[in-house]
């Protein structure tokens, strides 16, 4: 197929996409919706997170941190002045911030650029580490952004956790954010930065050796990768309403590896798929958790965290078929999608397991 | 080959079955509806808070099975757990009142997942009753959300008292700083000890993070100050190395804190150093005078073979409180469900007689308990407004 075409057809597929968002917002009822939300934001983490995991090889796991920087900048300067006194209960705002309060989009990008800001101080010294050193530095970081969190009360109520943000569970909006990011890390990844982290990725030596400044190439990844994460960060805060400093735990940076990990380290729309199946799968696997009666005879395995059992047991034989991840490093292609179409059981021939 | 073929076969019989259940299970519902009132339960049964979840769903099945039928409908318990996570919390609130169509929420354990579900009750006009949710945020700013526990800051205040009046005039306050529920407590207890004994009363505040082992700094300098008595709240473990280490230490200051400490843990972990430490809850079985308590008593440990927790107790009667709303509404309208809950007034639970005030926070009273020869001990009775 000519680029040309592609092209259009991508936007044309964009188009469609974000009509039916729209369809979705009106039809559905607000628990689909909210479950589409919810993967359209963990897409965009996600993405974030492959751009230094993925494309650029390094290793880091700081994702619940930048995320709770967007979380936060978004939950302390967007819930109304007049009843922040409700929610700062226990120890008053600090009059610096207390009357200043940001339209719901100069927050999110705030929350993003301070999450790039801090990503940017961290890398200086991070990202000379490398392989499970930086996975581990980037962990310590992630624990620290949450830490302060938790003890600058004045600014963040602290444990207690900030209530009444605005909420926003509208999916043309927050579709709208994940095709930005979407096609923007597309662009970068197809440009001479995309082609230079993955030459890091692939050999940094040789990569230095070509003449790519690894440091500044290494540190730009981090930093973009932070700015999506605090973006997906604060649609996150909005989509609940809520946040408290226990929501950002590292554990919550495993979630999105393991987006990354089932959609394809290295994959786009890998990425995305990734993070559909993961949040939309647990949905649907619900089932498992309701009690089931087959023949009157009640079936004591069915009951609440069955599902888990499931889901971790569907897991294992993703990876065993395929290691590495649904799409690897390959993209939906409009060529592949071709050539399904023509031949639907090649791919399955084609692809040699172990 | 073969074992490929097995392994998809498994998969695609696994997810046939998925949606079979789902099906059978929605068709079944669908042909008794008119009979039933679905009631939603809403708690944390995997993740962090699985074993707080567990007891109080023990409590809501045992309230289900003595209180079976309201409006003459029989009323049936759609269970979702929201794996201690916020954003399954959000999710399964909705799909309890989309999908599940239930008339009232109860639930959750953690004031976070409660506060994670508060805009969706608020704007799909479903009440919900908190089982043990303390923080006031969870119903200020939202006339759905009510709940069965006392709330923080009257904890705090009960223990500031209670310290007050056995004499203390000088007090220091170490906080899990990490956890919303001490962090509430310790500041209320804080406002409410100055007022009594005078601005300066409260001498030290410490922090240490959820998870901490070693206290020692903070309890050295604690000691230098000499306080009257100790007001730690936090988690039982912690709680439990704190007063431990403080004994080694030297420190003969009395320990006060929360309900968390209500736990068998509390005491293996403690053991003989927590002897005579005293802490609010809710609910204490010799204290248990109403004929619910006595029902729900027997019926406890015939179901479950085992002492009640406070846990169970509240969980009970954030189900009492919503079957009663059902009931005065006499109408499955949802707004005048919650209308009906918002009027409750001395409604005879397990642990007392329970009115919701303005906010819907329930006006009742608090049990002081201590630690006496590895057992919880009932120490006292704080009537609600003191």
């Amino acid at each position: 197929m000519a680029k040309k075409q592609k092209l259009i057809l991508t936007i044309l597929l964009l188009i469609v996409l974000f009509a039916l968002s729209w369809v979705v917002n009106i039809a559905m009822d607000s628990y689909v919706r909210r479950i589409i939300n919810l993967c359209l934001i963990y897409a965009i983490i996600g993405l974030s997170m492959n751009v230094t995991n993925g494309f650029t090889g390094q290793f880091a796991l700081g994702q619940a941190g930048f995320m709770a920087l967007g979380a936060y900048v978004v939950g302390v300067f967007t819930v109304p002045v007049k009843l922040r006194a409700s929610v700062f209960y226990a120890v008053p705002m600090n009059p610096l911030i207390a009357n200043i309060q940001l339209p719901v989009w100069a927050a999110l990008i705030g929350g993003g650029i301070l999450a790039a800001f801090v990503a940017f101080l961290i890398g200086a010294p991070v990202l000379r580490l490398k392989g499970d050193y930086l996975a581990i530095a980037t962990l310590g970081f992630s624990e620290i952004i949450r830490i302060v969190i938790t003890n600058a009360s004045s600014f963040t109520n602290g444990a207690l956790g900030i209530k009444d943000i605005p909420t926003l569970n509208d999916t043309r909006y927050i579709f709208v954010a994940t095709a930005i990011t979407f096609i923007f890390i597309s662009l970068l990844i197809n440009s001479s930065y995309g082609r230079a982290f993955k030459a890091i990725r692939e050999d940094e030596i040789a990569a230095e050796a070509m003449g790519i400044d690894l440091y500044k190439h290494k540190c730009l990844a981090f930093m973009i990768s932070a700015f999506f994460a605090g973006i997906g960060g604060g649609l996150y805060a909005m989509l609940l309403g809520t946040v408290d400093p226990k929501n950002f735990l590292f554990t919550l940076t495993y979630n999105f590896l393991l987006i990354i990990v089932l959609g394809g380290m290295g994959s786009i729309t890998g990425s995305m798929l990734g993070a559909i199946v993961v949040t939309a799968g647990l949905e649907y696997l619900r089932v498992f958790d309701e009690p089931l009666e087959l023949f009157g005879v009640n079936i004591p395995l069915f009951r609440p965290g069955f599902r888990m059992v499931i889901f971790s047991i569907l897991l294992m034989i993703c990876v065993l078929f395929w290691r590495h991840g649904i799409m690897g490093t390959k993209e939906f292609t409009w060529d592949g999608a071709r050539e399904f179409v023509k031949h639907p059981l090649r791919m399955f021939h084609r692809k040699g397991v172990a | 080959m073969k074992f490929k073929k097995i392994l998809a076969a498994l998969l695609a019989s696994s997810l046939a079955i998925g949606a079979l259940t789902g099906c059978g299970g929605s068709k079944k519902e669908a042909g008794k509806d008119g009979d039933v009132i679905k009631v939603g339960v809403f708690l944390p049964l995997t993740g962090d808070n699985a074993a707080g979840g567990e007891l109080e769903l023990r409590g809501i099945k045992l309230a289900n099975k003595l209180h079976p039928k309201v409006m003459g409908k029989k009323v049936e318990l759609v269970v979702a757990d929201n794996k201690s996570d916020k954003a399954e919390a959000a999710s399964v609130a909705a799909r309890l009142i989309e999908k599940d169509k239930v008339k009232v929420i109860v639930g959750s354990y953690g004031s976070s997942l409660s506060m994670a579900a508060g805009n969706i009750v608020k704007e799909a006009k479903v009440p919900a009753v908190g089982t043990s949710c303390t923080n006031p945020q969870v119903t200020a700013n939202n006339d759905y959300y009510f709940r069965a526990c006392f709330i923080d800051p009257f904890q705090g205040t009960v223990m500031a008292n209670y310290a007050f009046k056995k004499g203390a005039k000088k007090v220091a306050i170490i906080q899990e700083v990490s956890n919303d529920y001490a962090v509430g407590l310790a500041k209320f207890f804080k406002d409410a000890f100055e007022k009594l004994a005078g601005p300066g009363s409260v001498i030290e505040t410490a922090n240490y993070q959820t998870g901490d082992k070693d206290f020692s700094a903070i309890l050295t300098n604690i000691k230098a100050k000499n306080p009257d008595a100790i007001f730690a709240p936090g988690n039982f473990t912690e709680s439990a190395l704190l007063v431990k280490q403080a004994r080694q230490l030297g420190i003969k200051a009395p320990f006060l804190g929360g309900d968390t400490w209500e736990t068998q843990e509390f005491i293996d972990v403690g053991g003989k150093d927590v002897e005579g430490v005293a802490f609010s809850t809710a609910f204490d079985r010799e204290k248990a005078t109403t004929p619910e308590a006595k029902k729900f008593l027997e019926e406890y440990v015939k179901e479950y073979k085992g002492e009640p927790s406070a846990l169970s107790a509240l969980a009970y009667d954030a189900y009492l409180i919503a079957i009663n709303g059902i009931e005065k509404a006499n109408s499955l309208d949802t707004v005048k469900i919650r209308d009906a809950i918002a009027a409750t007034k001395d409604m005879e639970g397990v642990t007392g007689k329970t009115t919701l005030d303005k906010n819907g926070d329930p006006i009742k009273g608090a049990v002081i308990k201590t630690v006496k020869d590895g057992k919880f001990k009932y120490l006292d009775f704080v009537a609600p407004g003191k």
